[in-house]
């Protein structure tokens, strides 16, 4: 009986170990890692990186993300983009924007799209800030639906027809995604 | 300084008159004002702030709700001054709360601003007599904020679940128009949770929808900016207004809703009586 349930077990562990993985998954999993290294370093900067307290002061404010984008700016002063959206993440983001943007919500998105006023840079790069005075396009709620929750520090953002990672607090574009999403008119 | 306080008595004389309050006044009865995409810093926003002061002598409100783009542009100190401290400063001198949702113009980062009341968070809940208030991160509708509106709402008795955020489920406005994706996930949510009315901007006009599912919507995004003529005609608009600023003041007593819209000239461009949702459909008797 011993011997009967060891087999079965050998036998479960020879196929596990032989199945194959799921790449989808993996990239997933190296996304949220990728996103976790991030957010241990963004913790190591504190207390600069606590959530600052309201203040009536804008000048507190400006200053409180300005430091803050600075220090991760230049914690990460060799970051290169596709450092969280790695070859691997990228593939496996296009394809889960991809199903949404051409399931049964891809009118309403699409228009959802138009109607928030699309936004284009001349030039995303990472580690930079995001500029003040060009609006934030929302994000479609379906679109956030199918893709890896964010800790509340970070979003993603459509500009032009890339996913953009952003660090909200700071302002700072993390990493982004070109060609995520088809242009809309 | 002397230079803004011209500005000032000049926009001041620029504004006409005061409207004509014809909201009822009744004792306990909660009252606010309505501002969407206000903050241009422009002469037409402070003339509807002055307007909004020569009201409150005889509608005398509490707080307003700002349905986002509260600071256009840039967002130095000056920005904040010129398209938010100096418009309000005599409502906010007044001890007037105004409470901030967040537009696609605005920082983030302003739900630390004080003045704005949203205590550092995006989304967030208050109370004032038997309603509920709900300022919505329409930016960015994730699952966490579907989730916590959800619980808020689930969670209340309150006779009125008013929501406010920047885009609108329903407007017939020609820049942007609906935002279906939203109106999806949210309606929803709202109907089975009683939500009773919806504020909106975004789009640079006034607009009263006819009730939608049991829920008022209205789009105040002219308290600022101004599309000119940017009203689509349709069927199920109550009301509208596209051909200058305008304001909303809300009376709120028991089971009764009551609004007058009113433009930066102190003309009253809507009003009416709206009755609490009783879960089997609702009624609105428009003046």
């Amino acid at each position: 009986m011993i011997l009967h349930v060891t087999s079965i077990g050998l036998l479960a562990c020879s196929l596990y170990a032989q199945a194959p993985v799921n790449p989808g998954l993996a990239a997933v999993r190296q996304f949220e890692d990728r996103v976790a290294e991030y957010m241990s370093l963004r913790a190591k900067l504190k207390p600069e990186s606590k959530p600052l307290k309201p203040t009536p002061s804008t000048e507190k404010i400006l200053a409180h993300e300005h430091e803050l984008a600075k220090r991760i700016s230049a914690a990460r002063a060799d970051a290169l983009r596709g450092e969280i959206f790695t070859p691997e993440v990228a593939v496996e983001f296009r394809r889960l924007i991809a199903i949404t943007m051409h399931g049964p919500d891809a009118p309403a998105i699409r228009a959802s799209l138009i109607r928030a006023e699309p936004v284009w840079l001349k030039a995303l790069r990472v580690n930079h800030l995001y500029p003040h005075d060009v609006p934030l396009q929302s994000t479609p709620p379906s679109l956030l639906l199918h893709l890896p929750s964010l800790p509340r520090e970070l979003q993603y953002r459509v500009v032009g027809n890339a996913l953009v990672l952003l660090d909200v607090g700071a302002d700072l574009i993390v990493d982004y995604l070109p060609h995520a999403i088809d242009p809309v008119p | 300084m002397r230079r803004r306080a011209i500005v000032f008595l000049l926009a001041a004389w620029m504004a006409g008159a005061a409207a004509k309050i014809i909201l009822p006044l009744k004792p306990d009865s909660v009252r606010f004002a309505v501002i969407g995409d206000s903050g241009t810093g422009g002469a037409a926003q402070r003339e509807v702030a002055l307007e909004m002061e020569e009201c409150r002598k005889s509608f005398p409100f509490d707080f307003v709700l700002m349905l986002g783009d509260n600071i256009y542009g840039h967002k130095t100190s000056k920005d904040y001054l010129r398209k938010f401290e100096e418009p309000y400063q005599g409502l906010l001198a007044a001890g007037v709360k105004f409470y901030a949702s967040l537009g696609n113009h605005d920082d983030p980062n302003s739900t630390a601003y004080k003045p704005f009341n949203m205590d550092g968070k995006k989304y967030y809940s208050f109370k004032k007599g038997g309603v509920l208030f709900l300022a919505l991160d329409s930016n960015y509708m994730d699952p966490a904020q579907l989730n916590w509106l959800k619980s808020e709402l689930h969670g209340s008795n309150a006779t009125w679940k008013i929501c406010f955020f920047h885009h609108p489920l329903y407007s017939h406005g020609k820049m942007h128009g609906s935002d279906l994706d939203l109106r999806k996930l949210l309606e929803p949510i709202f109907q089975e949770q009683g939500v009773a009315v919806v504020f909106s901007g975004h789009e640079h006009v006034y607009e009263r929808i006819k009730p939608q599912k049991g829920i008022y919507y209205f789009v105040v995004g002219n308290s600022g900016e101004l599309r000119v003529h940017n009203l689509r005609h349709s069927p199920d608009t109550a009301a509208g207004f596209d051909t200058d600023r305008a304001f909303l003041l809300v009376e709120i007593n028991g089971n009764s809703l009551y609004f007058q819209a009113i433009s930066r000239t102190g003309e009253t461009v809507d009003s009416g009586e709206l009755a609490a949702p009783q879960h089997s459909g609702s009624t609105v008797a428009a003046r």
